[in-house]
């Protein structure tokens, strides 16, 4: 949850009712209190509130000098004086609170979770510490703060605001009927609650019903209350529908030009959809404006480097890649971009309304910018409408990705949002994705971890209506890595059961807004509870021996690289194969297949070493030094076009491999594949390697034995420009020569 | 005005290096190699074993490629600074002028503030233990190639006229065990390393080799880089990270003959073609003078000139190998 997005910077203030009464005796001489400067504040006054809060500066008591400087946006004096009012009263619990409270405003959350927590051990039953630690908590997706927030409540059921933040929690859980719930009981506490207002106006424009009614009653109260549309806006990005929450972030500062929060979200989620020159000016903006949050500044340091990359446009595709790394990944791109296109245009029976971008960060850190605030895993590729962002393969260590298998994962993501006109539930739109990887290779996708097959064994699988909440805000680590897995493996069931078509009607009904376990029922003709049922029946069939066997095969692994480290390659041959039959799927570090294979290569045995690492590499095993290994005794055993192919898997994986590229280029121009061998050694010379002679005479030779000779014949000059006594190139030189001379003959 | 003094500079740089090359040929048909690798302690069996491999890697290398090389290698218990010394002793009492001399230095390194030490079982020899040994040794062309942890801290100590020094690490306080030696012996066997593919890995070739292949192996594993090799050969500056034109470093170590890897020199020893070798060396000087105008030409008129040049010294070349 992103509470950022929200007006958070101003609820603070608006819950000072509450809060002040635990320091009733805090007013100046003139008689202003800050709940007094609040609520002018929350019904649009701004102008007397502003006094207001001035006024509170000239206090004796440090704590509302420290209310009036926050109030007035002057944080660091306010900082300072609230360091003075919990120096004075070091027991008042309540100050703490407030100081946490400005700290959160201010970006600053742990600082805010520390100062509430010290409040917490002096006044263990105050709702007030416990109603700012779930706002702590729900920046950051954590679970606590659903149950923070039901402590505020339960310790002090008047305070609305906490309702207000319960039924914004329910609601980004695709909890309606919870969210909606909470938001009334807040108004029945305070008939102002703005946020509930504007909670129910969320839960309006979600279901595509006008908002008008909640709006006005918005307007009633405070006619400038922009934060009320922010957080409509908040919950249209939630749900992916950026536009809609740019046209609401819109609608928020047009009522409040100050309200910087929503003016960033704005920016950042114009920026989503591949913008750059308005999200530049907005970000400015805030941050000119002391708005400096970590998404606006990192999201502006983002701007900035896009300097660094190049953008190639096709008629349907608009590819982003840094500079440096273009020429190498550019047709790998381009070529798996146009056979993902082709297959989903076909599959999902429509066509994209415009160009799909597709950014490729070779920097984590500057995708991570692209993630930021929003829910789910987002560890490799993220997808906003038409607008993928994904991390390079040069961005993580070789083997931790197979590139194409997520760009296949988030243009499904693509087509869903599209078709749907996003509106979908995030368990559907990922579980898609998940299966369409494997159905573009079934070597492709992720196969079952540990971690699934315990959440299995304990049974921790979520019932399809509520497998949203496993994505959003998790319960134990790894759960959203498993709800990928089981959204996925639901979607293999479907498609296994009721053929792939049914997967469409399923979309099309999502697109309707029909709930999940409205659509399990009308599409899949059962109730979700035996739907659930069925599903883990058969998910039991295909893994429950690799769940039961869990402990043993631990053990086996074990004992297994302890064998291999003794080189008792009989032991590891033998205990390898129960091993790896007791978790076939177990592809990752200290697998049985790769411990069998070293133990077969050194008893001599180069045709078992093969067999076992294919049956790796076909059950979905990419590490590159293994799939390096398999090539290699392809190559061995006489069978090139296997070794090939098998290097030619690595470039979906690790591609920034001159090694590869230079191998796979001659196999291919030795079989006279001279169009594959071409794009192998231009990959090499994209690389700029150190050898630029022999690299660029490669390429000529393709091109030559390609018939294209013009080509030839500038990669043969680079060639020998580098290197001019290069024998190879000089031969080739001279045989392109005579050959001219030959065809000139010829022509005579 | 500016392109033209800067093209003037590097035509001035080109016939420098043409001339050392060229000195270098005549000498190379008397002179000796001279090499001494030595593994020093690892300190668990892991690093015993890898840096025990990698000296015998070299050892094979060079032996393989020159019959006439004196070639010495530590290794194991063997590997002490009494036999060091007494090897670089030796070499003192038998080297020439003409000849070269090479010593690799594998293993741990350490570098207090003021003194480097090469770790030996035993006593450990300093850089300047090493300088003074060195420095009795007549050949005018030595390489020193240090591949330990806080060699960086050895530089200074090492560095003199004639001598290149490479380290695996910039400063003696990069103190990481570093793969820069692994990527060294790699340079030796991948001809790819040859860029000018004349047949001769250069001490400079070899340097650029080992020091893409150190920087590839942290970035790929996003690791943070905890050696940064560096190269001085002038015997008076700092030393760095990537040789060119304006720090002036790099002239020496490019014409340093670390492996010969082909045949090409035999042939231009023969002197039934020395016509055709000379006529060779010309069209080289030609093509090399003609890269460093690329800049001031037309790139049609560049092309052109280069292309008929390069057919030229392909068809001499064809002829030299018949």
């Amino acid at each position: 949850m992103n509470w950022a997005g929200t007006p958070r910077a101003r609820r603070v203030f608006l819950c000072g009712a509450v809060c002040l009464a635990c320091l009733a005796g805090a007013r100046i001489a003139s008689g202003a209190t800050p709940d007094d400067c609040h609520a002018l504040r929350r019904h649009g006054h701004r102008a007397e509130a502003q006094k207001c809060y001035e006024s509170l500066t000239a206090a004796r008591d440090p704590y509302l000098r420290a209310e009036g400087y926050w109030g007035t946006g002057m944080y660091q004096e306010a900082n300072n004086q609230f360091r003075i009012a919990v120096a004075a009263s070091p027991a008042n619990a309540m100050i703490r609170v407030r100081w946490g409270r400005l700290m959160h405003e201010r970006f600053n959350n742990t600082d805010a979770d520390g100062l509430i927590k010290e409040a917490l051990e002096k006044d263990p039953k105050s709702a007030q510490a416990y109603y700012g630690l779930a706002l702590v908590s729900a920046d950051g997706f954590d679970n606590k703060a659903i149950e923070y927030t039901s402590k505020a409540t339960e310790l002090d059921p008047k305070l609305y605001e906490a309702h207000e933040l319960m039924a914004n929690l329910m609601l980004e859980d695709s909890d309606q009927a919870k969210a909606f719930a909470e938001a009334d009981e807040a108004l029945k506490i305070s008939p102002e609650a703005l946020d509930a207002m504007a909670i129910h106006a969320a839960i309006e424009v979600l279901n595509d019903r006008a908002p008008d009614t909640w709006l006005e009653k918005i307007r009633q109260v405070n006619p400038t209350y922009g934060e009320g549309y922010a957080l409509v806006a908040h919950h249209l990005v939630f749900n992916r529908r950026y536009e809609d929450g740019i046209a609401y972030y819109r609608k928020a500062i047009e009522l409040d030009p100050q309200l910087w929060s929503a003016r960033s979200q704005l920016g950042i989620n114009l920026m989503r959809l591949g913008q750059e020159d308005e999200p530049r000016k907005q970000l400015e903006m805030c941050y000119n404006n002391g708005f400096r949050n970590e998404e606006t500044v990192n999201t502006l340091r983002l701007l900035d480097s896009y300097k660094n990359f190049v953008t190639f446009k096709e008629n349907n595709t608009i590819l982003k890649l840094q500079k440096k790394e273009s020429d190498l990944l550019r047709p790998y791109y381009d070529a798996e971009l146009k056979r993902i296109i082709d297959t989903y245009n076909k599959k999902y029976k429509m066509t994209l309304p415009g160009p799909v971008q597709v950014e490729v960060y070779p920097d984590h850190e500057d995708f991570a910018v692209r993630t930021m605030g929003m829910p789910g895993l987002g560890a490799l590729g993220v997808t906003f409408g038409e607008v993928v962002a994904m991390d390079s393969p040069s961005g993580r260590p070789p083997g931790q990705f197979l590139w194409a298998s997520t760009l296949w994962h988030e243009m499904s993501h693509v087509y869903i949002l599209t078709v749907t006109n996003h509106r979908v539930p995030r368990w559907f739109t990922e579980g898609l994705a998940v299966h369409e990887e494997t159905e573009a290779s079934p070597e492709w996708g992720d196969r079952i971890t540990p971690d699934v097959v315990m959440a299995i064994r304990e049974k921790k699988l979520l019932p399809v209506a509520d497998l949203d909440r496993g994505f959003i805000r998790p319960d134990y680590p790894n759960q959203v890595l498993v709800s990928y897995y089981q959204a996925g493996r639901i979607c293999d069931y479907i498609q296994e059961r009721w053929g792939a078509d049914k997967l469409l009607e399923m979309v099309h009904s999502f697109a309707k807004l029909t709930a999940t376990p409205d659509v399990i029922r009308q599409d899949l003709g059962m109730a979700p509870e035996e739907f659930d049922k069925q599903f883990l029946a058969w998910l039991d069939k295909e893994v429950g021996p690799t769940v039961a066997n869990f402990d043993k095969w631990r053990a086996g692994v074990k004992d297994l690289v302890e064998q291999a480290k003794n080189k008792n390659y009989d032991a590891v041959l033998k205990e390898g194969e129960d091993v790896r039959r007791m978790y076939p799927d177990y592809v990752y570090p200290a697998n049985a297949y790769e411990f069998m294979a070293q133990a077969n290569i050194a008893k001599g045995d180069k045709q078992a070493a093969a067999t076992i690492l294919t049956t790796y590499e076909k059950i979905g095993g990419h590490n590159p030094p293994a799939l390096k290994q398999l090539a290699s005794l392809e190559e061995e055993l006489g069978k090139p076009a296997e070794a090939a192919a098998t290097l030619d898997r690595l470039n979906y994986i690790f591609p920034e491999d001159e090694e590869l590229h230079r191998h796979l280029g001659d196999l291919w121009f030795a079989e006279k594949k001279f169009t594959g061998a071409i794009r192998e050694y231009a990959a090499v010379v994209a690389l700029q390697p150190l050898d630029k002679a022999s690299a660029q005479f490669n390429l000529a030779r393709a091109y030559f034995a390609a018939g294209q000779k013009d080509q030839a014949e500038d990669h043969l000059l680079a060639s020998l420009e580098a290197a001019p006594d290069y024998r190879p190139a000089q031969k080739l030189l001279l045989q392109m020569k005579d050959s001219d001379e030959g065809n000139k003959n010829e022509g005579k | 005005m500016r392109v033209c003094d800067k093209i003037t500079r590097r035509i001035t740089m080109l016939a420098a290096v043409l001339l050392t090359c060229a000195t270098f040929s005549v000498r190379s048909a008397q002179a000796a190699p001279y090499y001494v690798t030595v593994a020093g302690l690892g300190g668990e069996p892991d690093y015993e074993q890898r840096f025990t491999a990698l000296a015998n890697d070299l050892d094979k290398l060079f032996k393989a490629a020159d019959a006439n090389a004196h070639v010495t290698t530590f290794t194991g218990s063997n590997a002490t600074k009494a036999h060091l010394s007494d090897t670089l002793s030796q070499i003192a009492r038998d080297a020439k002028p003409d000849d070269s001399f090479t010593l690799i230095l594998i293993g741990h390194g350490s570098y207090d503030g003021e003194e480097y030490k090469f770790n030996f079982p035993g006593p450990d020899i300093s850089g300047d233990e090493l300088a003074v040994l060195c420095n009795r040794i007549a050949a005018k062309r030595q390489l020193i190639v240090n591949t330990t942890s806080a060699s960086g801290g050895s530089i200074g100590a090492l560095q003199r006229a004639g001598r290149i020094v490479i380290a695996a690490t910039k400063t003696g306080t990069e103190k990481n065990a570093t793969v820069f030696a692994r990527y060294w012996v790699d340079a030796l066997r991948d001809g790819s390393a040859d860029v000018d593919k004349n047949e001769v890995i250069s001490a400079l070739e070899a340097f650029q080799y080992a020091d893409r292949k150190t920087a590839a192996f942290y970035e790929t594993q996003k690791r943070l880089a905890t050696e940064h090799a560096v190269i001085e050969d002038t015997g008076k500056k700092e030393a760095v990270r990537a040789t060119n034109a304006e720090n002036g470093e790099g002239l020496l170590a490019g014409s340093f003959a670390l492996l010969r890897i082909g045949t090409a020199q035999k042939a231009a020893n023969d002197p039934a073609k020395r016509a055709l070798s000379e006529k060779k060396e010309e069209l080289e000087q030609k093509i090399d003078t003609l890269k460093y105008q690329k800049a001031a030409m037309s790139a049609e008129d560049y092309k052109r000139q280069l292309s008929a040049a390069l057919l030229d010294l392909a068809k001499v070349q064809e002829e030299l190998d018949k």
